[in-house]
C-alpha cells in the first residue's frame, strides 16, 4: 500500500514541527526518515498514524489513494512499533501478539485456534518459539523489539512504521536486527516507514532516504543518490559529518 | 533553501478525538461522578458542619465558647499539642534521615512499624496504655504506690496521642528526602562541615516546606484525636475532656449548636491544614 | 560481618532513637496486649471470642469495612483518573479536598455525617421515602467507612496514572483497539494492582475506625455495635483481658490482610518488572 503526504504542517504552541511537507512512499518500498533530533521526523511518523493531527488546511494524508486524514488512529490501523516497545507488561508475549487479533469486531475476528496458529507462526518468524508463555519483563531488548514487531504485524498491517526501531539497543545487537529487518522486509513486502537519527542504519537498510531538518524535508533519494549530489548545505553538512 | 516561517496560528483539528482521549461525553460523565462523589462525601459534611453552627445567628456562635467546660478543654488540647508535636517532630526527622540516608537490616519492618498507627485502631492505641498504666495494669499497682496518676490524666492523654501520630512527620518527610539525594549533604561533608552545620545548613533548607506541613498535619491529628484519647481520658468535665471528647459530650447532651461551633474551630483547621498542603506541594517539588 | 561504613552522619544516632522512641511507644505497650489477652488463659480467650456478641461485632466490622473498600475502588479509580487525566474548573480544589478524611478529626466527621444521614437529615430524610435507614444501620456505618478510606484509593492510584505510559495507549489504537477495549484491556489491568493496594488500606484503616463510626452507627449489640467500641465497653466493665483478646484479634486479621496484600503486590511485581 502506498502512503501520500500531501502539505503537512504542525505547530505545537509556537513551534513549527513540520512545514508544507510533502511525502510519497510507494508500495513494498522501506524508506527511512533521517535526521537530528527535533526535526519533526518523529511527528510525522505519528501523524501518519494518527496518534497526532497536523494542523487545519490544506493538508492531507492518503493511503492507498483514500483520504485517511481525519480518521482516528484505531480506524487507520497503521503497525506502529515505539522506540521503547510499548509491551503490554501484564500480558504474555503470545497475549501480546494477539491483542490486535482479539479486539476485532465479531464478523473480522478470527477463530480461537486461528488466532493461536498466527501467534505461533509469528513466533517462529521473529525466532522466539517457546517464549509465548513469557512476560515481557522476562526477555531482553533485543527481543522485545521482535516482540513489538511481532504484534504490530499480527493484525496484517498494510504499513509498518517504525519510531527508532534500534534506539534503545546495543550496538550488536543493532547490528544483528537490522539484518533481520532488511530479510524480513524482503520476504514480506510490506510498506514500511521508519524513523532514525543514524545515517548508517537508513544507508544499510532503507530503499530511499528522506532528510529532515526543522521541519522540512531537505532531500529525497536513494542512498547513492543523497552521497552523489547533496542539494543544499545542510545535507552535505550532515552526511559529511558521519563520514569522517 | 530559505526557511518559511509560519506565522499563522496554530490551528488544531477538533473534528478527530486522540488516540489517548475518551469522548467528550465519556469525560462529562466521569468527571460528574468523581465531582458528585466529593461533593455529597466531603464537601455536604463541611456545610452542614457549620451550617448547624450558625443556626442561632452569629451570637449563638460566639455564645457556645463562653463555656468554662469548653475553654478548659481548649486549653488541654492546646497542652497536648504543645507536647505531642516537637516530640514527633524530632522522631519524625530521625525516622527520615536513618530510613531515606542508610541501607540496614531490617529497614522494611522498621517502615512498616513506623506506618502502624494508620492500620492500628485508635481504641487499640487507648487500649494498650491502659494495659500498662491502668489500676490493673502492669504497672498499676506500683504507680499508685507513689502517687502518679497516668490514665484519666494529661500523661496518658499525650502517650496515646504520640501513638497516634507519630507517623505523620516521617510519612511526609522519607519519600521527599529519597526523591532529593543526597549529593549535596555528601557534598557539605567534603567542604569540612560537621553533620549539625550539615544538617542545620543544608538538609533543613532542602526540607522545610514537607517538613511545614507534616508538622501541620501531626498538629491537627494530634488535637482532633477522639479514639485513643476517649478510651485513655476517663470524660471528667474541666478535667480531661479535650476538645473532641468535649464535643461528643455536648452533642450526647444535645447541645448541638456549642457541639458543632466548637466543632466548626477543628474543622477550619483542618481545612487550613488542606491549603497549606496545596501551597507546599509545588514547593515541595521544586525545593 | 564486615561492618558498613556510612558516607553520611548520624547514621547510630537517628536509628538509635527511632528505634528507642518506638520500643517505649509501640512495641512494647503493644506485647501488652499479647500479655494481657493470655492472662486469661485458653479458657478465657476462647469464652471471649466465642461470645455471640463479639462475633457479631467483629463480622460487623469487616464486612462494612469490606464494602466501604469496594466502593472507594469504584469511585477511587474514577476520581484518581479525572484529577490525573481531564482539566476542569475545581480540579485543584477536588484534588485537594481528597485528604480531607487524613486533616478533619474523626468526631466532627461523625457527628456531621449522623445529621446528614439521620433520618431528619437533608439526605437522611430523602431517603427515608424509600424506606432506606443509613444512620443507626450498617449501611450509615459503611458511608462513615468510605468516608474515611477514600484518600487511600486516590492517593496510590495518582502516581500511578501519571506514570502509566500514553504510549500504551498508543500502541493499542494502533492494534485497531477502540477507546473502551483499551480502557478495559490495556488501561485498567495496568492500575489494577495499585487500585487493589489502595483498596487493601483503605480496609485496614476501616477496620478499626471509631470517631467517625460511633455517632452514626447507633451501637445497638448484634446489629450496630463495632468491635472497637465493644472494647471500650469491656474497659468500662474493667474486663482487660477480655478487651485486649478481642484487640489482638483485630490487630492479627488486619495484619494477615495486609500481609497478603504486600505479597501479592510482590508477586505482581516480580511478574511485570514494576
Amino acid at each position: 500500500m502506498s502512503i501520500h503526504i500531501h502539505n503537512i504542517t504542525k505547530t505545537f504552541g509556537s513551534f513549527n514541527a513540520l512545514k508544507n511537507v510533502n511525502l510519497e512512499v510507494k508500495t513494498g518500498e522501506l524508506v527511512a526518515l533521517l535526521g537530528p533530533s527535533g526535526s519533526g521526523k518523529t511527528t510525522l511518523l505519528r501523524i501518519i498514524a494518527g496518534l497526532e493531527f497536523a494542523d487545519e488546511g490544506e493538508g492531507k494524508i492518503e493511503f492507498h489513494g483514500s483520504d485517511v486524514t481525519n480518521r482516528t488512529a484505531y480506524e487507520r490501523k497503521a503497525g506502529f512499533v515505539f522506540q521503547n516497545y510499548a509491551l503490554f507488561n501484564h500480558m504474555t508475549v503470545a497475549e501480546n501478539i494477539a491483542f490486535g487479533l482479539r479486539v476485532m469486531k465479531k464478523p473480522e475476528r478470527p477463530e480461537r485456534e486461528d488466532i493461536d496458529k498466527s501467534v505461533t507462526e509469528l513466533l517462529r518468524r521473529i525466532a522466539l518459539e517457546g517464549y509465548g508463555g513469557r512476560y515481557p519483563s522476562q526477555l531482553s531488548g533485543g527481543q522485545k523489539q521482535r516482540v513489538a514487531l511481532a504484534r504490530a504485524l499480527a493484525v496484517g498491517p498494510q504499513v509498518l512504521l517504525l519510531d527508532e526501531p534500534f534506539g534503545a539497543l546495543d550496538a550488536k545487537v543493532r547490528k544483528t536486527l537490522r539484518k533481520w529487518l532488511r530479510q524480513f522486509h524482503d520476504e514480506t513486502k510490506v510498506t514500511t516507514l521508519f524513523v532514525t537519527h543514524d545515517q548508517d542504519e537508513a544507508f544499510e537498510l532503507a530503499d530511499r532516504v528522506v532528510i529532515l531538518h526543522e521541519g522540512h524535508i531537505q532531500q529525497i533519494g536513494s542512498p547513492q543518490q543523497l552521497r552523489a549530489n547533496p542539494t543544499n548545505e545542510f545535507v552535505a553538512d550532515f552526511l559529511d559529518c558521519v563520514m569522517i | 533553501m530559505a526557511a518559511i516561517i509560519d506565522i499563522h496560528p496554530a490551528k488544531h483539528r477538533t473534528r478527530v478525538r486522540r488516540a489517548t482521549a475518551e469522548s467528550a461525553w465519556s469525560r462529562w460523565l466521569v468527571i460528574s461522578i468523581a465531582v458528585g462523589f466529593m461533593g455529597l462525601m466531603f464537601v455536604l459534611p463541611l456545610v452542614v458542619i457549620f451550617q448547624e453552627a450558625f443556626r442561632k445567628g452569629w451570637d449563638g456562635y460566639i455564645e457556645a465558647f463562653d463555656d468554662r467546660a469548653t475553654m478548659h478543654a481548649i486549653w488541654l488540647t492546646l497542652k497536648v499539642a504543645a507536647i505531642t508535636v516537637p516530640l514527633n517532630t524530632i522522631f519524625g526527622l530521625a525516622a527520615a534521615w536513618c530510613v531515606s540516608r542508610f541501607r540496614f537490616r531490617g529497614k522494611r519492618l522498621l517502615t512498616s512499624l513506623i506506618e502502624l498507627p494508620l492500620w492500628v485502631s485508635p481504641v487499640i492505641a487507648g487500649l494498650i496504655y491502659v494495659l500498662l498504666f491502668g489500676a490493673q495494669g502492669f504497672f498499676g499497682p506500683s504507680l499508685k504506690e507513689h502517687g502518679i496518676k497516668i490514665i484519666f490524666a494529661l500523661p496518658g492523654i499525650v502517650l496515646s496521642t504520640i501513638f497516634v501520630t507519630f507517623t505523620f512527620v516521617a510519612r511526609v518527610l522519607t519519600p521527599q528526602m529519597e526523591a532529593q539525594g543526597q549529593a549535596e549533604e555528601e557534598a557539605a561533608m567534603t567542604l569540612g562541615a560537621n553533620g549539625f552545620q550539615m544538617f542545620w545548613r543544608v538538609t533543613i533548607p532542602k526540607i522545610k516546606w514537607g517538613l511545614l506541613y507534616g508538622i501541620i498535619l501531626c498538629n491537627a491529628r494530634s488535637m482532633g484525636e477522639f479514639g485513643a484519647v476517649s478510651v485513655v481520658s476517663g470524660h471528667i468535665r474541666n478535667k480531661t475532656n479535650t476538645v473532641p471528647l468535649h464535643i461528643e459530650v455536648l452533642y450526647n447532651e444535645n447541645q448541638f449548636v456549642p457541639a458543632f461551633a466548637v466543632a466548626s474551630v477543628l474543622t477550619l483547621l483542618a481545612l487550613a491544614t488542606l491549603i497549606l498542603k496545596t501551597l507546599t506541594t509545588t514547593k515541595r517539588g521544586a525545593a | 560481618m564486615a561492618r558498613t561504613r556510612h558516607v553520611l552522619p548520624g547514621f547510630r544516632l537517628s536509628l538509635g532513637f527511632t528505634i528507642t522512641y518506638l520500643s517505649l511507644i509501640v512495641l512494647i505497650p503493644l506485647s501488652m496486649l499479647v500479655w494481657k489477652a493470655s492472662t486469661g488463659g485458653w479458657d478465657g480467650v476462647l469464652n471471649t471470642i466465642t461470645h455471640a456478641r463479639v462475633i457479631a461485632s467483629l463480622k460487623l466490622s469487616f464486612t462494612t469495612a469490606f464494602t466501604a473498600a469496594l466502593v472507594n475502588g469504584f469511585f477511587g479509580l474514577l476520581t484518581a483518573w479525572a484529577l490525573e487525566r481531564y482539566s476542569f474548573p475545581g480540579r485543584r480544589v477536588i484534588d485537594a479536598m481528597v485528604d480531607l478524611p487524613f486533616a478533619l478529626p474523626t468526631a466532627v466527621a461523625g457527628i456531621a455525617l449522623v445529621t446528614l444521614y439521620a433520618p431528619n437529615g437533608w439526605i437522611g430524610a430523602w431517603l427515608a421515602q424509600y424506606d432506606i435507614k443509613a444512620a443507626y444501620a450498617p449501611l450509615g456505618i459503611t458511608i462513615a467507612l468510605v468516608f474515611v478510606g477514600f484518600p487511600f484509593v486516590v492517593r496510590t492510584l495518582q502516581p500511578v496514572i501519571a506514570d502509566l505510559s500514553m504510549e500504551l495507549e498508543e500502541a493499542a489504537a494502533c492494534l485497531g483497539a477502540n477507546r473502551w477495549q483499551t480502557l478495559t484491556r490495556v488501561v485498567f489491568p495496568a492500575l489494577l494492582p495499585a487500585t487493589l493496594a489502595g483498596m487493601t488500606l483503605a480496609f485496614g484503616r476501616a477496620v478499626g475506625e471509631y470517631g467517625s463510626v460511633v455517632f452514626i452507627s447507633g451501637n445497638l449489640p448484634f446489629k450496630t455495635e463495632i468491635a472497637p467500641l465493644l472494647i471500650t465497653m469491656r474497659l468500662e466493665e474493667y474486663d482487660y483481658s477480655g478487651a485486649a483478646t478481642i484487640g489482638v484479634i483485630m490487630l492479627i486479621a488486619s495484619f494477615l490482610i495486609l500481609f497478603t496484600a504486600d505479597l501479592l503486590a510482590q508477586w505482581n511485581r516480580k511478574r511485570t518488572g514494576h
